[in-house]
């Protein structure tokens, strides 16, 4: 039986873990919500995101945080621009399944450029502050954790401000809801989705940026994170940023308590027996409200 | 049916014929052995995916121990000449790559590959078509395990053995200093959980208590959870059968957490160059086993250790020694045996005499059992006023041993 | 007649090829390429039919190695008994799998199959004590006497013959009412059932079997490579290429995958000699699939004969070059010299088309 302290070390870890999947786990929920499009690619630009942090640390020594200056609006960019190139091309019959496939041939192209430019050495980025922990009620809080959870906090925070009290947000939501609707009532919905793209792929820079605080990198890692993020998504409820978010919490929290018990590969499996699980009771999800689908 | 549908199937037959009579018409290698003709050396490398760090090191080793040699007249008096494919990191790959070097390069000799999930594979090819097998990399209990008898491993010992002297060290230790607690954390693979367990058994036989024991998945990035449980149970020991970088997640998770063992060992990840940066001016007191040294005085360690800096700009790590004491060890076998040639018998020369000899090589004087499994020992490095240094045993080392750890 | 004499020529060549092949090595593409073949061959239940696109198909290829594999080990069973009755381990597991992957489409089911292989891959490395973990599992040979080289030739005959079944079970499906109403769940699965298709039992039918064969190929395969390792078994890298080559070659033709499986296996090896030293190998496949998605979705075969025949003119056109009243009399005619008696709307008595104009299939 697992010591109290032990229990609520993991449930602190357990938090700063659920918040940055929650990050993760909003933008790939928003391409889906906005256009229907299953974006495999999300964790390689994850990957890519963090590597530019590496890099930049690397060669001017400066703090990968600030690095966020660059890569968020350059990943904006980039994801209007797959939107607007890629997929809109795509024949609507059959959008969802040909665009798993092609952002899953992005992200392999991506994942072949990263080895090719970086080889495949794991690194990692050592900041002079990478061990400094702080005393949190007898558990102890890693401050680049710390770190990455405020960051994403504040990019959901951020992102929940947007989407309900500005008009692009109501006219993202109103999209998402229902395209033709939205449509009807004059929104341009190819424009909206297209910045919906580009703001997914934005969390997914500052998501990057905070995994390259405190993880080893290298190339095939985008692989890592995908299966859980999907899970994720699907278990909150497709389409849905704060289903997401909550069933982004709730499972990581699990995994860290479960890890007491179980092994690590173990626990793991928890956002897929959860995915199954949704799948069989309420294939909807269970968080998403009105904004979620089915598929 | 329609002349659009005819037209399909005669384009799908065409193709498909012409796409394989092409796959089939592959240029065969020439197999002439006349007594001027190189020595053709076939090896599949993981020059990419995810060993290819380790592997890119295996193949400047073999590159230099080529030239080394050719520089010295060559073997048997003929030139060495090395075809290296890329396995991709890749068991499937691998097996593919020796078939090619094998049957249709008909490479005379053939050298290891680089991880113990590759090596089995390879093995079994060079097996089956009768070839010597030596191999730098392949050192789980699983390799030995497979009835091969053509394998040698080029190093001075086998994983299970390489914490040997570190077992006797610290069993040796006065009651009052010694670790009472160890807690063992393992990448889920052959190699390093070989290394962890083979010091487990033989701490747990002197009685020291093992209070945690976690395996991991290779591809964990994550080890808060971890951390936090050998954080919790207070052990004086971390044992870590680490590979790469996750011995450096798990150690800079530990040091979040502010854990402070008295002893800390790791395989494989405190002896990379990168090690220092990752976890910068805390290393003091971390342990590492380690089967090569530059400073050993081998006689042809210093020759070898001098020609590689010369070569490529800095000296040679452990990954670039075993390779090339596998080219030492094949080039002993066929000085010896006077043969270089696919042929069975000249192979089995080979191994014959391999078997019951010795050899000289960067990491001393090598001999095997009768299942390929080395039978020297590995060192016990240790990171001592920032630079990483043989500390056991007595005979080699190179500082004292550090105990207990300082602060990280 | 034509399409018969090409059946026969391919057949012709894939019996030869292991005599011609200059050395074991081009065998053991040649027994690559096969399983490549049969995977996305049993993909192709599945994706050709009804329209679903799962990228996990690697976790049945793997279960089917696996089960094959720890039968022969543990269970003791001949080499074939174990690979037979593993694959109907796998079909009896895929039922509860595709009674959950099933109730929901498009891109659920593409995660939930994704998710499938990895969970795979979890479960396989963690249960160390059973299936052998990292550590591997190895397969002992079915013929332990044989030749490597020999070995290698009676695969590859094994694999064709595999291929040579899956090949007969599409085609069978495909010209059954069941496979009709396959194709109808891939037009519009709404409508199939509510035009009383039973689509869910036929759903989970054709993945069952689409499972079995998988496994069977997972199975041979395990027997013939001998080292198992979770890693390399579920892996979604090779569930995308059987879902590549199934695209390339063109879902809706029976030996579209086949095809596909030749040309991106050939490519492959080809692109390994060439480019081997780099990772550029996944760039090369990822951009080869982006371009087949975008551009060539229904296939390479019915792109590229549609530019044939669009550069070459079959003759076949559905723009008619007479006015209406030079049409009547040429079918007035041709109604004249044939048939005396023909019907007023011009169709001839047993209700046949006039035969001027084929209906395109």
């Amino acid at each position: 039986m697992p010591s109290a302290s032990l229990v609520f070390q993991s449930i602190v870890l357990g938090v700063l873990l659920g918040g940055l999947y929650a990050l993760l786990a909003a933008g790939l929920t928003l391409y889906f919500g906005v256009m229907r499009v299953v974006m495999i690619a999300h964790s390689a630009f994850l990957i890519l995101a963090a590597y530019l942090a590496w890099y930049a640390h690397r060669e001017t020594g400066v703090d990968p945080l600030l690095t966020l200056l660059v890569t968020v609006p350059l990943f904006f960019v980039a994801g209007v621009a797959m939107q607007r190139l890629l997929l809109t091309r795509l024949r609507p019959a059959t959008l969802t399944m040909m665009s798993v496939l092609l952002t899953f041939s992005v992200a392999l192209v991506i994942e072949g450029l990263l080895g090719y430019a970086f080889s495949g050495t794991q690194r990692r980025i050592r900041l002079g502050y990478s061990s400094a922990s702080l005393e949190f009620f007898g558990a102890r809080v890693a401050v680049v954790k710390l770190i990455a959870f405020g960051l994403a906090a504040a990019a959901l925070l951020g992102l929940y401000l947007l989407m309900r009290h500005s008009r692009f947000g109501q006219a993202l939501r109103a999209t998402i809801q229902h395209r033709e609707a939205a449509a009807l009532v004059g929104i341009d919905t190819d424009r909206i989705a297209g910045y919906g793209f580009g703001l997914g792929l934005a969390t997914a820079a500052v998501g990057g940026t905070a995994l390259s605080l405190d993880t080893t990198i290298y190339p095939s890692l985008h692989w890592h994170w995908i299966g859980p993020l999907m899970a994720i998504i699907v278990v909150g409820g497709l389409g849905s940023v704060p289903g997401a978010a909550i069933a982004a919490m709730i499972l990581g929290l699990t995994q860290s308590l479960l890890q007491l018990e179980l092994s690590t590969t173990w626990a793991q499996t928890v956002f897929y027996v959860a995915l199954f699980a949704t799948l069989a009771v309420r294939p909807q999800g269970f968080f998403g409200g009105r904004l979620a689908q089915r598929f | 049916m329609s002349t659009t549908q005819r037209l399909s199937w005669r384009v799908a037959a065409l193709a498909s014929a012409t796409a394989l009579t092409a796959a089939g018409c592959g240029s065969g290698g020439s197999s002439e052995d006349s007594p001027d003709d190189p020595i053709t050396i076939g090896v599949s490398l993981p020059l990419t995916g995810d060993f290819s760090e380790p592997g890119k090191g295996v193949e400047r080793g073999y590159k230099a121990w080529a030239k080394i040699v050719n520089d010295k007249g060559g073997l048997l008096g003929r030139k060495v000449e090395l075809k290296i494919l890329d396995d991709q990191s890749n068991a499937d790959r691998v097996v593919s790559d020796y078939e090619q070097l094998i049957g249709r390069d008909q490479v005379d000799l053939v050298l290891g590959p680089f991880s113990t999930r590759l090596v089995v594979p390879a093995a079994r090819v060079a097996e089956e078509y009768g070839l010597l097998f030596v191999e730098p990399a392949g050192a789980a209990p699983e390799v030995f395990d497979q009835g091969f008898k053509n394998l040698f491993y080029a190093a001075p010992a086998v994983a299970n053995d390489h914490y040997n002297h570190l077992a006797d060290y610290i069993l040796a230790l006065p009651e009052a200093e010694r670790p009472k607690s160890v807690a063992y954390a393992a990448m889920d693979d052959p190699f390093a959980q070989g290394t962890a367990y083979g010091l487990k058994d033989k701490l747990e036989k002197g009685g020291i208590k093992t209070v945690v024991d976690e395996v991991y998945p290779p591809n964990t990035t994550d080890f808060g959870s971890i951390a936090a449980q050998i954080a919790s149970s207070k052990a004086d020991m971390v044992v870590g059968g680490s590979q790469y970088q996750d011995g450096v997640n798990l150690i800079v998770a530990l040091q979040q957490l502010d854990y402070q063992p008295k002893m800390a060992a790791f395989s494989t990840a405190p002896t990379e160059p990168e090690f220092a940066k990752a976890i910068g001016d805390k290393t003091e007191g971390i342990l590492a086993p380690t089967g090569y040294t530059q400073h050993a005085d081998y006689p042809s360690n210093k020759e070898f250790v001098e020609k590689y800096t010369e070569q490529i700009g800095k000296a040679p790590e452990e990954d670039e020694a075993n390779a090339y004491t596998t080219g030492q060890v094949v080039a002993a076998a066929v000085e010896a045996a006077k043969c270089a040639s696919q042929d069975e018998e000249c192979q089995q020369k080979l191994v014959k005499w391999l078997r019951g000899n010795e050899v000289e090589t960067v990491v001393g004087p090598l001999k095997w059992d009768d299942k390929g499994r080395p039978q020297s020992a590995h060192m016990i490095q240790q990171w001592v006023d920032g630079e990483i240094q043989i500390v056991l045993p007595e005979e080699q080392k190179e500082a004292d041993l550090v105990h207990p750890k300082p602060k990280w | 007649m034509l399409r018969l004499g090409a059946l026969v020529a391919g057949i012709a060549v894939a019996l030869s090829f292991p005599s011609m092949a200059p050395s074991p090595y081009e065998v053991t593409v040649g027994i690559a390429i096969l399983n490549f073949a049969v995977l996305s061959t049993s993909w192709n239940f599945v994706g050709g039919f009804t329209g679903y696109i799962s990228l996990g198909h690697g976790a049945f290829a793997g279960l089917g190695a696996y089960a094959t594999g720890l039968l022969v080990t543990k269970g003791e069973l001949p080499s074939f008994v174990a690979l037979f009755v593993g694959a109907a381990l796998v079909a009896v597991l895929a039922i509860p799998v595709g009674y959950a992957a099933l109730r929901v489409r498009g891109a659920s089911f593409v995660i939930v199959s994704i998710a499938l292989v990895l969970i795979m891959l979890l479960v396989f490395q963690s249960w160390a004590s059973f299936t052998g973990g990292s550590r591997g599992l190895v397969v002992p040979r079915p013929f332990p006497g044989k030749l490597r080289s020999e070995h290698h030739e009676i695969f590859y005959f094994l694999f064709l013959g595999l291929l040579a079944l899956a090949l007969l079970a599409w085609w069978i499906i495909d010209r059954s009412r069941f496979g009709m109403g396959l194709k109808a769940i891939r037009e519009d699965e709404d409508k199939a059932q509510s035009l009383g298709t039973p689509t869910y039992t036929y759903k989970l039918v054709v993945f069952v079997v689409s499972a079995a064969f998988t496994a069977l190929a997972g199975g041979l395969y395990g027997l013939w490579f001998g080292d198992l390792d979770p890693v390399f078994q579920f892996s979604i890298l090779s569930g995308a290429y059987m879902v590549l080559m199934a695209l390339l070659g063109g879902v809706r033709h029976l030996y579209g995958p086949l095809l596909g499986a030749v040309v991106v296996g050939y490519g492959l090896e080809y692109s390994k000699l060439e480019y081997g030293d780099t990772p550029l190998h996944l760039v090369f496949a990822g951009l080869l699939l982006g371009v087949v998605v975008m551009f060539m979705p229904d296939g390479v075969i019915p792109a590229v004969t549609g530019l044939v025949a669009r550069v070459l003119g079959t003759g076949e056109t559905s723009i008619r070059e007479v006015t209406a009243a030079e049409l009547r009399d040429e079918r007035d005619e041709r109604e004249a010299d044939v048939r005396p008696d023909h019907r007023p709307d011009g169709k001839s008595p047993d209700g046949k088309s006039d035969g001027k104009r084929e209906v395109r299939q």
